[in-house]
């Protein structure tokens, strides 16, 4: 496992966290779990949980080394191929949101490692992350294709049509 | 297999048996395996799919064997209850688990299976 990977991509994100807190640590988790996705790898192992993917041996290891993670301490440097998908993450989804995170993670996990068909998927989405909301889930699903997923014309096409049921949506919504 | 069976019975006298339902064992499964970071209410409720008041009630039951505590955390500006598990509550956990797979184990074998 390398946790100066973690942090040197913690560092080049721009997270400054705080391991007291619930949301920085649901925040790394996540985050490490999109960029192994990704093709980042730091090694650590992650299971299906009530949270959706959840690496017990990542936590166990920021607590260890609570000081070097929140001071952002690292000897580690990201090669260029890393670097640039570590910003695409970074634009992708800017401001860390946990319930974008939480909703882009548990998709990637059936879509991406369990290869589920897109139905099944988005009903375990649904299910493990019913308490958020419809939009919420369709924002995160979106960001986990927009990084993880490379489409083909239909697919394109197919997430043209969905982003437009959302913008129409909005604008009914703003409109009252 | 007579003597695995008695020590088997012998190794549930250390077992709180009042844990012994699904959801107490789903509900100190899932909270074990999140450890220091614990489990929000709304992540049991949606992950186990159970009823607030099977999820409340059992929950409780747990918090006062001692074998979770609950606090409150703020996530995205919200203030949610965490539940994490206690050393007691890991123990007990841990017993029963390796509890459950020698049974298993000794069951099948006790109907014959290879």
């Amino acid at each position: 496992m390398d946790l100066n990977k973690v942090i040197a991509c913690l560092k080049e994100i721009g997270l400054k966290p705080k391991i007291n807190s619930f949301q920085d640590r649901l925040v790394i988790q996540k985050v490490v779990y999109l960029l192994q996705c990704k093709g980042i790898q730091s090694g650590f192992g992650y299971n299906l949980h009530v949270r959706g993917p959840y690496s017990p041996v990542l936590t166990k290891e920021v607590y260890e080394h609570k000081d070097a993670v929140q001071k952002l301490v690292t000897d580690a440097k990201l090669n260029a191929s890393d670097s640039k998908k570590v910003e695409e993450f970074k634009e992708l989804f800017s401001g860390l949101k946990p319930s974008l995170l939480e909703v882009a993670a548990t998709y990637s996990y059936f879509a991406f490692q369990q290869h589920q068909d897109v139905i099944t998927v988005l009903q375990n989405v649904k299910r493990m992350k019913s308490f958020y909301s419809e939009t919420q889930i369709a924002v995160g699903v979106s960001k986990a294709k927009q990084f993880l997923f490379m489409p083909n014309e239909n697919d394109l096409a197919e997430m043209k049509e969905e982003a437009k049921i959302w913008q129409d949506a909005s604008i009914k919504n703003m409109r009252g | 297999m007579d003597s695995d069976f008695l020590s088997l019975m012998k190794e549930s006298e250390i077992l709180n048996s009042d844990v012994f339902s699904l959801i107490r064992l789903l509900l100190l499964s899932s909270i074990n395996s999140l450890g220091e970071d614990g489990v929000t209410y709304r992540e049991l409720k949606a992950g186990l799919d159970v009823s607030d008041g099977a999820l409340f009630t059992n929950l409780k039951f747990l918090e006062k064997t001692g074998y979770i505590t609950c606090e409150e955390i703020i996530l995205e500006g919200k203030k949610l209850q965490s539940y994490k598990i206690t050393h007691e509550g890991s123990l007990a956990w841990e017993q029963i688990r390796i509890w459950l797979k020698k049974f298993v184990e000794c069951g099948g074998r006790n109907n014959g299976s290879k």
